[in-house]
């Protein structure tokens, strides 16, 4: 299958070169490194919750856990736009790649599974062993959702067919990225 | 100041550490003091992250002397390899004494298990570590030979020897395909979402974010932090063990173990020096001590600094240069 065109044109582009060749701090690394810190607070919080539903820190009152869902969607408000500009540095190491497409569907359905703890389990009319027993399916498939999301992510540093348009992957050992 | 330099700084904690703990350790099992042996797997716990760093800078150091006229490089591995398995001991016997820690702390005394684990993992981690200080001094001290093989080891030092790893094939197995990085890095990423969300959530309740939720039974999210960090020391060395020449000449990797010793400082204070008694007091709505917020300002800082400094190790190989050593 041929690449499309376009993927070229937006790797031409000043932003996308930009990113990918600057020498200054704030380039390809930064916006990698606010990826993971967004990363680390969406899926941290939601973990902090899983594992509360789950039997974990049995004491704390559930009801006292709900504006971590902020801090969740603090870190996805960091990972859309910084995941986008990783995007346009590299779209044809992204959009060749069928686990990148994997990597999205993962991230929505975690988010939908995320939101409906919010929304099910966080329901002030219920009590707090009520709110346990609703979220314990939602909870487990959270954390195995997460995980999923994470490991597809990973493996986009070691999957990929073309680094840039036209140019094969040579992906070398020790590739953290 | 080079690798050498650090190594012959940091050497001598693991091996007198070591000693000391398992001393007071079994001193307090005669005299029945639960003190003492608080007091005991603190040491090790210590010298568990102290070993850390003594491992890295002697890897680094192997890399500044190897070559050099009447420095034997048989020598090296066979140091390297008691190292590789003192270490693992070590810190074994670290997390040991965490646990105990943690239990004691549940239930005023350690499990059973936990007691005679410890004794168990310190006193064979004395023992590798002993080895490895003489195997690491016949590199350099010709009059210690004793032996026809350059080594001063006795019998039991070379029954061991048949049961450590060897370095280059320990290595090698580490970095034998990209999927070996590959899982290393993903459970790393693991380590780390356990990590921020549990020390996230526990240090932000102390700034004052979150004061509805009690402390006391928030701190039972604490293992899962330990947890996590166990996760990371282990992928984190298992991944620098398969290529240390990647990381040994990186300012954001040193820094990065600079801010992991720091960490682990700001967790003594926190817990030994009664900031920790006070914070557990603190029910839904109270606010925390002015010294509290400093230490978990201060604890939030350095694991964002590791996540930082983690991301920029890929950039910064290089920026310490190799040839001046």
């Amino acid at each position: 299958m041929a690449v499309p065109e376009i993927l070229n044109t937006v790797e031409q582009s000043g932003l996308s070169m930009w990113i990918r060749n600057t020498d200054s701090l704030f380039g390809f690394y930064f916006i990698l490194l606010l990826h993971t810190i967004g990363l680390s607070l969406l899926v941290g919080a939601s973990v902090v919750v899983d594992l509360r539903i789950l039997g974990v820190a049995p004491d704390l009152p559930l009801k006292s856990l709900k504006w971590l869902f902020r801090v969740m969607w603090a870190g996805f408000f960091i990972n859309a736009p910084t995941g986008l500009l990783l995007l346009i540095s590299y779209p044809t190491k992204a959009l060749t790649n069928p686990d990148f497409y994997i990597k999205l569907s993962l991230i929505g359905i975690s988010l939908v599974v995320m939101q409906k703890i919010k929304t099910r389990v966080f329901d002030d009319s219920l009590s707090e062993p009520d709110m346990v027993a609703r979220g314990k399916t939602m909870a487990k498939y959270s954390l195995a959702l997460w995980a999923a999301s994470i490991t597809a992510g990973r493996l986009l540093a070691y999957t990929y067919t073309y680094l840039l348009y036209g140019v094969y992957a040579v992906v070398t050992l020790n590739t953290h990225i | 100041m080079n690798f050498a330099h650090l190594h012959l700084l940091l050497n001598h904690f693991p091996v007198i550490g070591a000693i000391i703990g398992v001393g007071l350790f079994v001193a307090s099992l005669f005299k029945q003091s639960g003190d003492l042996r608080r007091s005991s797997l603190i040491v090790l716990a210590v010298m568990a992250l102290l070993t850390i760093p003594t491992f890295l800078s002697g890897t680094g150091a192997q890399l500044t002397i190897a070559g050099r006229p009447g420095v034997s490089d048989a020598l090296i591995q066979r140091h390297e390899g008691a190292a590789i398995l003192a270490f693992w001991f070590m810190e074994v016997t670290g997390a040991l004494a965490v646990v105990g820690l943690w239990q004691t702390h549940r239930t005023s005394r350690p499990a059973r298990w936990n007691v005679l684990a410890v004794l168990l993992f310190s006193l064979v981690t004395v023992g590798l570590m002993a080895r490895t200080g003489n195997t690491g001094g016949d590199i350099r001290h010709p009059e210690l030979w004793t032996s026809p093989d350059g080594t001063s080891e006795g019998k039991i030092g070379s029954i061991v020897h048949i049961f450590e790893p060897t370095p280059a094939k320990y290595s090698h197995d580490l970095v034998f395909t990209k999927w070996t990085t590959a899982v290393l890095m993903d459970l790393h990423f693991f380590g780390l979402v356990l990590v921020i969300g549990t020390v996230g959530v526990l240090n932000l309740r102390i700034l004052g974010v979150g004061k509805q939720m009690p402390f006391a039974p928030l701190h039972r999210f604490l293992p899962w932090a330990m947890g996590g960090l166990a996760i990371n020391v282990i992928t984190g060395m298992l991944a620098y063990s398969g290529s240390p020449e990647l990381y040994n000449y990186d300012a954001a990797f040193w820094l990065k173990i600079v801010a992991l010793l720091l960490l682990g400082f700001n967790l003594c204070v926190f817990y030994l020096t009664g900031i920790f008694t006070r914070v557990e007091r603190l029910g839904a709505g109270d606010n925390a001590p002015m010294v509290a917020k400093l230490i978990a300002g201060s604890s939030l800082f350095f694991w964002f600094a590791i996540i930082v400094l983690g991301r920029y190790i890929q950039l910064a190989g290089g920026t310490i240069p190799s040839g001046s050593n």
